[in-house]
C-alpha cells in the first residue's frame, strides 16, 4: 500500500495538539520533584519498511520507504515524544526532517541504503535531554528471502525500551496509567495523588498506530519467547556447570569439596 | 602442484635418469678448460645457477697495489705480566721485514688486585676482632694478595677451617675498616664501594642456601612448584573477580535498586526463574538483581535505552573478564542459539540475558579448573613411572584413576556412561564451546512456539 503513504515533512495538523503536559505553573513547582530509584520505560519499536517500485521504478526512486519510531504494542508515543527529527543521508533535499506530531514516521523514496539518526525530544516534564536512535535503511532483502516484490516489503525493525530514570512526580502521575508506559510500584513511603482520570483516556486513541497503514507489516516482539529461549540456554549451562563442579569435586577427592564449591 | 612446477620441470618421476642418459658423453666433450673433471662432474652436467668466472681471470693474479711483505716468523718475547724475565717464542705476523715492537699483546689483561697492608699498629688499633687472631688475618690478606680474591681458592688453601663467608666478611671488614682509618675525614671515603657496601654474611649465607635448594630441586619438586604458582594464580584472579563484584554489590544495591524495587522486579522475572529449576550443585540463581543495576552513568542521563544498559554491561564484564574470555562467551551463546543482542530486550530479558553471560563465564573458567587439575593429574602419572611413590600427592591418584573420566563437554550428555572411553582421560575436555547438536534445543523451542 504504498499509495498512502503520506508527504513526509508535512505534519497532521488534526494530530498536532496532543497529550501536552499540564503547564501550570502552580503545580509544577510541586511537581518537579523527582522520585528516586523509580524508572519509567516504554518500549518502542523503530525500523523501515520498504516497498520495491517494480516497473514504476526509476534510476534514482527504485523504492518507496517509510522510517518509524512507533510504540511497541503501537501506543501512543506523543505522550512522551514531542517531536521526531530524522536525519537522512545528505543527497537529500532538506536532509533533516521534523515531525512534531504522531505518528513520528518520514517516508521518502530513494535508491540507496543509508544510516538514519532518528533524534527524539521530549516533552518538557518528561526529560530536557534528547534520545538518539539509528537504523540502517534496508530496501534490498536478504537473498535467502527470495528475488524482491512489490507485493512484500523489505521490515527491519528495533525492540528498545526508552527508560527514564528519577522522573519527576508530574510525569510519573501523568503517565502512570497509560498504555504505552511500563511503570512500576511506587517505592514504600511514596503516596502520589491519583492522577486526573480523564486526561489520558480522553487522548488515548489519537495519536497510536493500532491502525496504521502498514501495521500489516509491523513485526511482533514477543518478550516471553525470548524468555523462554534464555531460560532454555541457562538451563543446559547450569546442568553443565553442575556436572563440572561433580567432575572437579571427584578429583579434588572429598577433603577439597569445598573448595571447589566456593570457587565461584 | 609442487616444487617442480614451480621450476618449470618435468613431471615425470625420475627426469634425471632420462636425460642424463644421453648427455653425460656430450657434455664431458664439451668440458670448459680449467675445470678438472671431478669437479665438473659433480655439477651433473648441468648448467650453474650463477655465472662463473672464466677461466683466463682465474689464471691472473690480482694485481699487486701494496707491496707489503707479510711473513710469519717465530720470534722470542717477552711480556711485561711477567716478573721472571721468562723468554717465550711465538709466531709472529712480520710486516716487510720489521718485526712488532712494544709490549705483549695480552701483557695488559693481566689485572692484579690492590690489597690494602696494615702496620702492626693499625691492626691493634682498628683491626682486631675476637674471632680472627692476626696471624689469621695475615694468611688470609697474603692468600688474598696471592690468589687475586678467588675466595674459592683461598678458602681451599686457607690452614684454618673458615667457610668463604667468613674469610670474605673479615677481609673486607679489615679492608673497610683501614679505609675509613686512614682517610681524614669519614666524607671523603663515603662515596669508595668498600665503605658504602658492607659485605653481608647473613644475606649471603641465605643466597647461596637458596640458590643451591633450587639447583638441586629434583623433576618432581619443580612440578610441584609450577602446579602451586598456577594454583595461586588462580586463586588471586578469583580474588580479583571476587572484589570486584563485591565492589559492585553496595554500588547497585545503595544507588539503584532499594529493596521494593527488587520486589517489583522479581515479578517479570519469576516465570522464567521458575520455569527452570536450578540444580542443586548450581550457584544459587540471583533474582537479577545486581545485574539489572544501571550503570550510574547512565542514571545521570535521565533517559537512555535499555539495551544501552546491556551494552554497558558486558562492556565493563568484558574489561575485567578478558576480551579472549567475552569471545568465547559469544561464541558460546551462539552455539546456545541466543542471540549475542537480544531482540526484545525488556528489562527481564537483558537482566536473564546478563545472567546467562555470567554462567558461561563460570562454565568457562570451570572447564579451565578442570584443565588444569587433569594435567596435574596426567603429570603426577607420568612422574609415577619415574620416581618412586610415596609424596603426598599419590595418596588420591588411586581413586582418582578411574573416576576421573570426563563424559562429555558437550551439553547434551548423550555420552554420559559410556564407560569405554575411560582410560583415554587426557586431551578429552576441550574447552571449545558446546558442539552443535546441543545448540538445536533452543531452535527447537522457537519452532514450536513460533
Amino acid at each position: 500500500m504504498p499509495h498512502q503513504l503520506e508527504g513526509p515533512a508535512a505534519p497532521k495538523s488534526q494530530r498536532s495538539k496532543v497529550a501536552r503536559p499540564p503547564e501550570d505553573p502552580d503545580s509544577k513547582k510541586m511537581q518537579n520533584k523527582r522520585l528516586k530509584d523509580v524508572e519509567i520505560s516504554f518500549p518502542i519499536v523503530y525500523g523501515t519498511i520498504s516497498f520495491w517500485l517494480g516497473k514504476k521504478a526509476s534510476e534514482y526512486q527504485s523504492h518507496k520507504w517509510t522510517v518509524y519510531v512507533r510504540g511497541a504494542t503501537n501506543e501512543d508515543l506523543s505522550v512522551i515524544i514531542k517531536r521526531a527529527v530524522f536525519q537522512l543521508h545528505p543527497s537529500f533535499n532538506n536532509p533533516t526532517r521534523v515531525v512534531e506530531s504522531p505518528p513520528f514516521e518520514l517516508s521518502e523514496s530513494g535508491w540507496g541504503e543509508f544510516e538514519i539518526a532518528i533524534s527524539l525530544f521530549f516533552h518538557n516534564d518528561v526529560c530536557d535531554k534528547q534520545l538518539d536512535l539509528y537504523h540502517q535503511l534496508k530496501l534490498y532483502p536478504e537473498d535467502d528471502t527470495g528475488p524482491q516484490t512489490t507485493k512484500k516489503p523489505v521490515v527491519v525493525e528495533t525492540y528498545d525500551e526508552i527508560v527514564f530514570s528519577e522522573p519527576t512526580e508530574a510525569f510519573f502521575l501523568r503517565v502512570q496509567n497509560h498504555p504505552a508506559a511500563v511503570v512500576p510500584r511506587l517505592p514504600a513511603g511514596l503516596n502520589l495523588p491519583p492522577p486526573g482520570p480523564s486526561e489520558i483516556l480522553n487522548e488515548k486513541k489519537r495519536g497510536d498506530t493500532k491502525d496504521h497503514p502498514l501495521s500489516q507489516w509491523f513485526m511482533n516482539f514477543s518478550e516471553a519467547d525470548e524468555l523462554l529461549k534464555l531460560a532454555a540456554a541457562r538451563q543446559q549451562v547450569q546442568a553443565h556447570i553442575a556436572k563440572l563442579r561433580r567432575q572437579l569435586s571427584v578429583i579434588d577427592g572429598p577433603s577439597q569439596q569445598l573448595n571447589a564449591a566456593s570457587g565461584q | 602442484m609442487d616444487a617442480k612446477d614451480i621450476l618449470g620441470l618435468p613431471k615425470s618421476s625420475f627426469p634425471a635418469s632420462q636425460e642424463k642418459k644421453p648427455r653425460p658423453p656430450k657434455e664431458s666433450q664439451r668440458k670448459p678448460d680449467g675445470v678438472s673433471r671431478e669437479v665438473y662432474a659433480l655439477t651433473g652436467g648441468l648448467a650453474p645457477l650463477m655465472p662463473s668466472i672464466e677461466v683466463s681471470h682465474l689464471k691472473k693474479r690480482p694485481p699487486p697495489e701494496n707491496k707489503e711483505k707479510v711473513t710469519w716468523q717465530w720470534l722470542p718475547f717477552t711480556s711485561s705480566a711477567r716478573t721472571d724475565n721468562l723468554q717465550l717464542y711465538h709466531w709472529v705476523r712480520v710486516v716487510n721485514g720489521v718485526p712488532p715492537t712494544g709490549d705483549y699483546a695480552f701483557a695488559k689483561y693481566n689485572k692484579s688486585v690492590d690489597v690494602l697492608k696494615y702496620t702492626d699498629e693499625e691492626y691493634e688499633k682498628h683491626l682486631t676482632d675476637p674471632t680472627w687472631t692476626k696471624e689469621e688475618t695475615d694468611q688470609l690478606f697474603d692468600l688474598c694478595e696471592r690468589f687475586d680474591l678467588r675466595f674459592i681458592v683461598i678458602a681451599d688453601r686457607f690452614p684454618t677451617s673458615r667457610t668463604v663467608e667468613e674469610l670474605k666478611s673479615r677481609y673486607y671488614g679489615v679492608s673497610r675498616a683501614l679505609k675509613i682509618a686512614r682517610a681524614p675525614s669519614f666524607a671523603d671515603v663515603s662515596g669508595h664501594p668498600l665503605v658504602k657496601e658492607r659485605y653481608n654474611v647473613a644475606h649471603e649465607v641465605e643466597r647461596k642456601r637458596a640458590l643451591s635448594s633450587v639447583l638441586s630441586q629434583s623433576k618432581q619438586q619443580e612440578l610441584k612448584n609450577a602446579e602451586i604458582l598456577v594454583e595461586a594464580k588462580r586463586i588471586m584472579e578469583l580474588r580479583v573477580i571476587n572484589k570486584t563484584e563485591e565492589v559492585d554489590m553496595p554500588v547497585s544495591t545503595t544507588n539503584i535498586e532499594t529493596t521494593d524495587k527488587a520486589a517489583n522486579q522479581a515479578e517479570p522475572i519469576s516465570p522464567s526463574s521458575n520455569a527452570q529449576p536450578s540444580p542443586p550443585a548450581a550457584a544459587p540463581p540471583t533474582l537479577g538483581t545486581d545485574s539489572n543495576s544501571t550503570p550510574a552513568s547512565l542514571r545521570m542521563l535521565r533517559v537512555y535505552l535499555r539495551t544501552h544498559v546491556l551494552e554497558q554491561t558486558v562492556q565493563a564484564a568484558s574489561s575485567t573478564a578478558g576480551l579472549r574470555t567475552i569471545k568465547r562467551v559469544d561464541q558460546t551463546l551462539q552455539d546456545l542459539g541466543v542471540h549475542l543482542k537480544p531482540k526484545v530486550p525488556t528489562k527481564s530479558v537483558c537482566a536473564e540475558h546478563l545472567e546467562l553471560r555470567k554462567e558461561i563465564i563460570t562454565l568457562l573458567n570451570l572447564q579451565k579448573q578442570l584443565q588444569n587439575k587433569e594435567a596435574e593429574v596426567s603429570a603426577n602419572r607420568e612422574n609415577s613411572y619415574v620416581e618412586t611413590p610415596g609424596t603426598p600427592k599419590r595418596t588420591y591418584r588411586g581413586d582418582t584413576d578411574r573416576p576421573f573420566i570426563p563424559e562429555s563437554v558437550g551439553f547434551g550428555g548423550e555420552r554420559v556412561g559410556k564407560r569405554d572411553h575411560k582410560r583415554k582421560t587426557s586431551g578429552r575436555f576441550s574447552d571449545a564451546p558446546p558442539s552443535p547438536p546441543q545448540s538445536k534445543r533452543p531452535r527447537k523451542l522457537k519452532a514450536s512456539d513460533g
